[in-house]
């Protein structure tokens, strides 16, 4: 079991995407900062003075959204999701780099099929005005950041399944880090 | 091909893909979302697409899980680990081995703060593992109780992995961190006592360190309050119906995080540490959450879950056989994979079949039970070769033992763990005692 290891991005495209990936999870990181301050103000007036702050449970939801989407870059870029590598650890560096690229090219895929669908289905949202019970917050909004985050992910997946592409076929060995110390 | 022999060969090739290197969350996401387009076609996926995931994301219900995560992160922050370990210490560093059994003490009282057991080994370790060193404890005794000790940190509440099995088996997040109260006691007591024997066979592995005054115990065991404190804030708030586990979470996070600039004396750059750790794991679980609930929307138009479960209930096997094989299967698997993946991907199959079966317990106690039993399972899965990562994370701080010196120091805690487990299941009233006795 480990994370898929990565070193730092050596190309400017990398080093770009890296820094928008750390910056999306930095800003997800504030709203939830947010969330957990907002809820303790909520329970706080709720204990003292009966009077919680309305639709706190509303504001939640969209936050915890918002801010999982805007998590989801950061992870595959810095290669933060768990693989089981037991199997294949002693396989050549090439022909793992063929297993990550077949993963990564999946999962741009997966991604990209996820964010065309969130467009549609935040168009629907819009079209039908649908709105939270109590703030009548309407849903739609939600789904702006987390188009966004999504085709940022997509892009990252892509990028990440070119990184493995340059392994297979260049075969830089030094690249890898070790995953099983 | 029926509808159940689809589903029961969908778990065969997802087990492939994942030794293939495919990431967890991708490779159910991509057998679910086939096997849905098998079994009612393309459209109906699609049309799930739109604002599944979205909703699945916002769920009120899921936002304790990175809530609890920054809570963890906190904790490491917090500069506690040091007066936990010392207040452990100054009771129990004079005996032999005892400064490896005030890791394990320490471990126990972090993990009431922090739902992680690799944070717990890593941060423990940082302190304990130079005070071992110092008193000549031997490399396998000093790193197999920090990399065991680790563990604690997710049995005892609150615990990232009892809130998504809870959410996942509908079960309340409150009975299921009382009942995780006295097996994780359990675990610690077991633990020093695999100690005692260890030291009682090689004495020199763990001589005894210097003795507190007993003045100094006292005010050691003091300086812990901050941790007490947020401990019974959080749980007992959750419990007492004062605020949701969401809530409870939101509390632990915010006081945690205040002890971490106050006291441990986090600055911003601290602060984007955390969040950048708490966005990895955060979307590490989301994703394989995400695939769970494709793939399991699927095995459920497959009617594959129930009907084995159906088939087994009727098989007339003895239930504890069925329990015994369905933990010895997470034993298995918990040697090459983590354990939220783990208890992702097995409880959607397993948890029908064990309410099918009569263990003379009401369904919410043996739900209950069982998530007890499985994650104490998995969680061993953390410290047995050939992937142990808390064994790697310990290893990995103490740079001058060999590898296979600290998976030999396991071993006398797996022993440790294997008796309590069948103690456990021999004795379901270990686990559902306290919360009997409170509700």
């Amino acid at each position: 079991m480990s994370e898929t290891a990565k070193g730092g991005a050596p190309d400017p495209l990398g080093r770009a995407l890296a820094r928008l990936c750390g910056a999306l999870a930095v800003l997800g990181g504030l709203v939830l900062v947010a969330l957990i301050v907002m809820t303790c103000l909520s329970i706080a007036g709720r204990a003292l003075f009966s009077a919680p702050i309305p639709g706190d449970f509303e504001l939640v939801e969209i936050g915890c959204a918002v801010a999982v989407f805007a998590f989801l870059p950061y992870c595959q870029m810095t290669g933060g999701n768990v693989v089981v590598d037991f199997f294949t650890a002693r396989a050549p560096a090439r022909a793992q780099a063929a297993m990550d690229l077949a993963g990564n090219l999946i999962f741009t895929a997966i991604a990209g099929l996820l964010t065309w669908r969130a467009v549609l289905g935040g168009q629907d949202l819009q079209r039908y005005g649908e709105t939270t019970m109590v703030l009548a917050v309407p849903i739609w909004w939600g789904f702006v950041p987390a188009v966004f985050c999504s085709a940022v992910l997509t892009v990252v997946c892509a990028y990440t399944a070119w990184r493995s592409a340059t392994e297979v076929l260049g075969g830089q060995p030094g690249e890898r880090k070790a995953e099983v110390p | 091909m029926s509808s159940f022999a689809i589903g029961l060969a969908s778990f065969p090739v997802l087990l492939g893909l994942l030794a293939l290197r495919l990431p967890i969350g991708v490779a159910m996401l991509l057998v679910g979302g086939a096997g849905y387009v098998v079994m009612s076609g393309w459209l109906p996926l699609i049309a799930t697409l739109k604002t599944g995931p979205y909703f699945q994301f916002s769920s009120y219900s899921l936002s304790v899980i990175p809530f609890f995560l920054l809570m963890g992160q906190f904790a490491a922050k917090a500069g506690m680990s040091s007066a936990l370990f010392r207040a452990a210490n100054v009771w129990l560093g004079h005996r032999p081995g005892g400064i490896a059994m005030a890791a394990i003490g320490g471990c126990a009282g972090f993990g009431a703060i922090c739902g992680s057991s690799l944070a717990t080994a890593a941060t423990m370790g940082q302190v304990a593992l130079p005070e071992m060193r110092r008193f000549n404890y031997s490399g396998a005794l000093a790193t197999g109780a920090l990399a065991a000790g680790g563990t604690l940190g997710i049995l005892i509440p609150p615990s990232v992995i009892l809130v998504i099995y809870a959410i996942l088996t509908e079960q309340n997040i409150a009975a299921m961190f009382l009942a995780a109260f006295v097996p994780g006691f359990l675990a610690a007591f077991g633990y020093m006592a695999a100690i005692w024997v260890f030291v009682r066979l090689a004495p020199q592995a763990g001589p005894a360190g210097d003795k507190a005054a007993w003045p100094e115990r006292w005010t050691s065991v003091l300086e812990t309050w901050p941790v007490a404190t947020i401990f019974l804030l959080v749980i007992g708030g959750i419990y007492l119906g004062w605020f949701t586990p969401t809530e409870g979470a939101a509390v632990g996070a915010c006081s945690t995080g205040l002890l971490a600039v106050l006291h441990g004396g986090m600055r911003l750059s601290g602060l984007v540490d955390c969040l950048k750790e708490t966005a990895k794991a955060t979307a590490m679980i989301f994703l394989i959450l995400l695939g769970a609930e494709f793939y399991n929307a699927f095995l459920a138009l497959t009617r594959m879950p129930m009907e084995a479960a159906a088939a087994i209930g009727a098989s007339g096997w003895p239930p504890v056989l069925v329990l015994s094989a369905i933990l010895l299967l997470y034993l298995v698997l918990g040697c090459v994979m983590d354990s939220l993946s783990m208890i992702l991907l097995t409880v959607p199959i397993f948890f029908p079949i064990i309410i099918g079966l009569d263990f003379g317990l009401s369904p919410d106690e043996t739900a209950i039970w069982f998530g007890i039993l499985a994650l104490i399972v998995v969680e061993v899965g953390l410290i047995t070769p050939p992937v142990g990562m808390n064994v790697f994370i310990i290893n990995g701080l103490a740079r001058d033992v060999p590898m296979l010196e600290t998976f030999k120091g396991v071993l006398p805690f797996l022993v440790s763990d294997g008796l309590r487990v069948v103690l456990l299941i021999a004795f379901p009233g270990i686990t559902l005692w306290l919360v009997r006795v409170l509700s």
